[in-house]
């Protein structure tokens, strides 16, 4: 579109002192059908099935049992992070969210009850979902590679919906490791 | 000084309206036990609006009526009749355009001072607070403007003109819906000072309820501005339908008029969901409601409430920004609008389809996983529609002869922009790709593009094509030409830069952010300090032109519309010749095809006659 019109702004210029109008071709039926049967397909091909079999593969693990379950709450302005039966990490943002490798973890998540929405975002894994008061939503992940917050900043906790003062701040660094090494991690923890 | 007096006639009975309505609600806060203070802001506001409006003029062109005596009401006089409640649709629209290019301003101001904070990784100038309350600002200002630019502004001014109208149908609610505005500045200027609010314009609970006074002081902002948008659209459609000249049928209707009427639609149905999700967040502040929070309370329900309307809400902005766009292609081109119907059927099924897609605001929201599907593919559907607006513009361009003056350039402008605009929005629409860039610069830069790059590059051309008939002058082209350079590569450089951060994880309302993403942000900064540059001389060539400028001939564009077959700037009943209409607006390289003739009767325009009696007779 914008080669057409570069090309037309050149080709199609009026020249200097001319007052004709152009040819009065008002439709044509033709290029419009044309037209529009290209856009709805292009829509329907690069747009709506796309979208459509994405939100499929999105879904695809709902109905699964995770390898690990994360009970998140967040509140102004901290992450608190429950490993289900195992251990809580308790509303600190120094602590870093350690995670196993080749898992899916589902994350249940939360905002305190008096508190305000947030939300879970983790940008490596490209995944989010706001944190309600009053609600528990969900996001399914499968950790595909090893990953520390030193290394790619992609692997942190973020609050992704503005929450007041330090909403920037709202920030948990996040490792993946191999499962094995999580065991031991967590088991020292718990300990 | 008596020039000021409807001025200060309105603040000195808003003043008095503040102390009635803040001391009623005093009175029952005492007995109550609740505290006083937001009880008494809201009450003595609404008597304060009230009090206003009758100061300014309100009260002697109409409130008298009320009462049985006699009213005064004289629209015309020298500048001064800018400052007062005025009837004539040519003030109000003046009046509109020139507020809101002064709060366009301020809160370009605003952005400047966002990208001096965001230039760099940490916190800077700005304290936290003050940083979420200048962007908070920045957006709720910068939405007043894209919403009643080309609605009050150039709608007002230019639609009655195009279908050969005196005025609107209510010409004193159209004073009113304007002289609601200045309120509006006022409380948004007044509540850094009461604590500001750091909810961005969206103001999502529970943080909305519980946010300073200042938050306050937005809430009742915005509830006022729907009022103005309600009333406005009304008006249009009201007018549209009745005030048409003589034969102007459906079918004649200049592109213009079509997209101001849909674009009223939306105005006039959609505007009263945003008032409700308002009024739901003030209720629980004052009253102590509970909508928003557990138990028993849901924020998704402020969620859906604001979306219902904020994402039609849209397409009052963008409409008129196209409508404008081919209007000018079409009379730039000398040649006909392409595919004229076709395109009245797209801003229709627009307007239809902008009432069911909000919820993809909503994909990371928690709401229920069914809806996800169904609002992705609606949403990707308007794809459809708006494509044939583009069709339309390609179609009207080619084998043209080009006129490239600056609204010209403009409108190309809003070509080239919203297609950025429309492509990257499918990524939004795209549940998937939604997730990973909901709340990231990535949106930041989508709603730039389509709602700055369409419409405010639609409302500078509008601006620069409508200037010579609105002030009687003719702007510098040279200068304007300097303005569209400038504005148009500094544009694009900032905003484009704004993808990248925004595509490998930079969330969005931050003033401290990793400093991986600290290259693009700069590189963001520095172009947007030249697109705020770039303003300078619209401003110096709009104020110098409007002064000192060439006197403009009725028909500077040679153009076959209506508004340029009368004076520049037009008598007060808009021609001494009404117009009867016997064929569209678009008949370049035509002949047989002419717009209207003139002097067969004078006087109002109404009863549209449908072909049967034909032409007046001979000579009337």
């Amino acid at each position: 579109m914008v080669t057409m019109i570069g090309y037309i702004v050149i080709k199609f210029r009026a020249k200097p002192g001319e007052i004709e109008d152009a040819a009065p071709t008002r439709t044509h039926t033709k290029w419009v059908g044309f037209w529009l049967a290209w856009t709805t397909i292009l829509c329907l091909v690069v747009i709506v099935h796309p979208g459509y079999t994405g939100l499929i593969e999105l879904r695809k693990t709902a109905a699964d049992e995770p390898d690990l379950t994360v009970n998140v709450t967040g509140r102004r302005w901290q992450w608190m992070y429950e490993y289900e039966g195992r251990y809580v990490s308790l509303f600190t943002n120094d602590e870093m969210l350690v995670l196993p490798n080749d898992s899916l973890i589902r994350f249940n998540v939360t905002a305190e009850d008096q508190d305000v929405v947030h939300s879970f975002w983790i940008p490596a894994f490209r995944m989010k979902i706001d944190a309600v008061p009053g609600l528990t939503t969900y996001m399914d992940v499968n950790t595909t590679e090893i990953g520390h917050f030193n290394d790619d900043v992609n692997f942190r906790v973020q609050c992704a919906e503005l929450c007041g003062l330090d909403h920037s701040l709202m920030f948990t660094r996040i490792e993946v490791v191999e499962p094995a090494e999580f065991e031991q991690w967590i088991a020292e923890k718990a300990a | 000084m008596a020039s000021f007096m409807p001025l200060i006639r309105g603040a000195i009975y808003a003043a008095i309206g503040f102390a009635i309505g803040g001391g009623i609600a005093q009175g029952i806060a005492a007995l109550t036990n609740e505290p006083a203070t937001e009880p008494i802001v809201v009450l003595g506001y609404v008597f304060a609006v009230i009090g206003w409006l009758m100061g300014v003029g309100m009260w002697k062109t109409w409130g008298d009526g009320w009462f049985g005596k006699p009213t005064e009401n004289d629209p015309t006089g020298n500048w001064s009749r800018y400052l007062k409640f005025n009837t004539d649709h040519k003030v109000i629209g003046i009046q509109y355009i020139v507020t809101i290019a002064v709060v366009f301003i301020l809160a370009g101001l605003l952005a400047m001072l966002l990208r001096t904070e965001l230039a760099d990784a940490g916190q800077n100038v700005l304290t936290k607070t003050n940083y979420n309350t200048t962007m908070s600002l920045h957006g709720i200002m910068m939405v007043a403007v894209a919403v009643a630019i080309m609605m009050g502004g150039f709608g007002n001014y230019v639609m009655p003109l195009l279908i050969g109208a005196e005025d609107v149908a209510f010409p004193r609610i159209n004073a009113l819906s304007f002289w609601v505005v200045p309120p509006v500045v006022v409380l948004l200027l007044l509540s850094p000072v009461f604590g500001g609010f750091d909810t961005g314009w969206t103001a999502y609970p529970p943080l909305s309820v519980q946010t300073p006074l200042g938050g306050l002081l937005f809430e009742l902002a915005f509830l006022t501005f729907g009022i103005s948008s309600i009333l406005g659209g009304l008006n249009i459609i009201a007018t549209i339908i009745t005030q048409r000249a003589p034969r102007m049928t459906w079918g004649r209707l200049p592109i213009f008029v079509w997209a101001v009427l849909a674009a009223s639609v939306i105005s006039l149905t959609a505007t009263q969901w945003i008032a409700y999700g308002l009024l739901m967040i003030i209720f629980e502040r004052i009253f102590n409601m509970v909508f928003f929070s557990p138990p028993g309370g849901n924020a998704l329900l402020y969620e859906h409430v604001f979306w219902f309307y904020s994402h039609p809400a849209i397409y009052i902005m963008i409409l008129p920004a196209f409508g404008a766009e081919l209007e000018i292609i079409s009379h730039f081109a000398r040649k006909p609008l392409f595919a004229y119907r076709w395109v009245v059927w797209a801003f229709a099924l627009i307007v239809a389809l902008s009432f069911v897609v909000w919820a993809h605001h909503l994909f990371t929201s928690g709401m229920g996983e069914s809806l996800h599907g169904p609002f992705m593919i609606l949403t990707e559907l308007i794809s459809i529609p708006t494509g044939i607006v583009f069709l339309s513009a390609l179609g009207t361009l080619w084998r043209s002869k080009l006129r490239l003056k600056v609204p010209l350039l403009f409108a190309l402008g809003v070509v080239f922009n919203f297609s950025i605009g429309g492509l990257t929005g499918i990524f939004l629409a795209d549940v998937a790709t939604d997730i990973a860039l909901q709340d990231t610069y990535f949106v930041v830069a989508h709603f730039h593009y389509t709602i700055m790059g369409g419409e405010i590059f639609g409302a500078f051309a509008a601006g620069y094509y409508w200037y010579p008939k609105i002030t009687g002058r003719m702007y510098n082209e040279t200068l304007a030409r300097y303005h569209f350079g400038l504005m148009f590569i500094m544009y694009n450089i900032t905003f484009l830069a704004m993808f990248i951060p925004g595509t490998v994880g930079m969330n969005r309302r931050v003033a401290e952010y990793p400093p991986e993403f600290e290259f693009w942000n700069l590189v963001t900064s520095i172009a947007a300090f030249g697109l705020g540059l770039s303003f300078l001389p619209w401003v110096y060539n709009m104020l110098n032109s409007w002064i000192r400028g060439p006197k403009a001939p009725d028909n500077p564009w040679d153009a076959k519309t209506l508004e340029w077959q009368t004076t520049s700037p037009p008598p007060l009943e808009n021609f001494e010749d009404f117009p009867t209409v016997t064929g569209d607006a678009y008949g370049y390289g035509d002949d047989l095809v002419v717009h209207a003739v003139y002097g067969l009767r004078k006087g109002e325009g109404v009863n549209v006659n449908f072909g049967h009696n034909a032409a007046p007779a001979e000579g009337d």
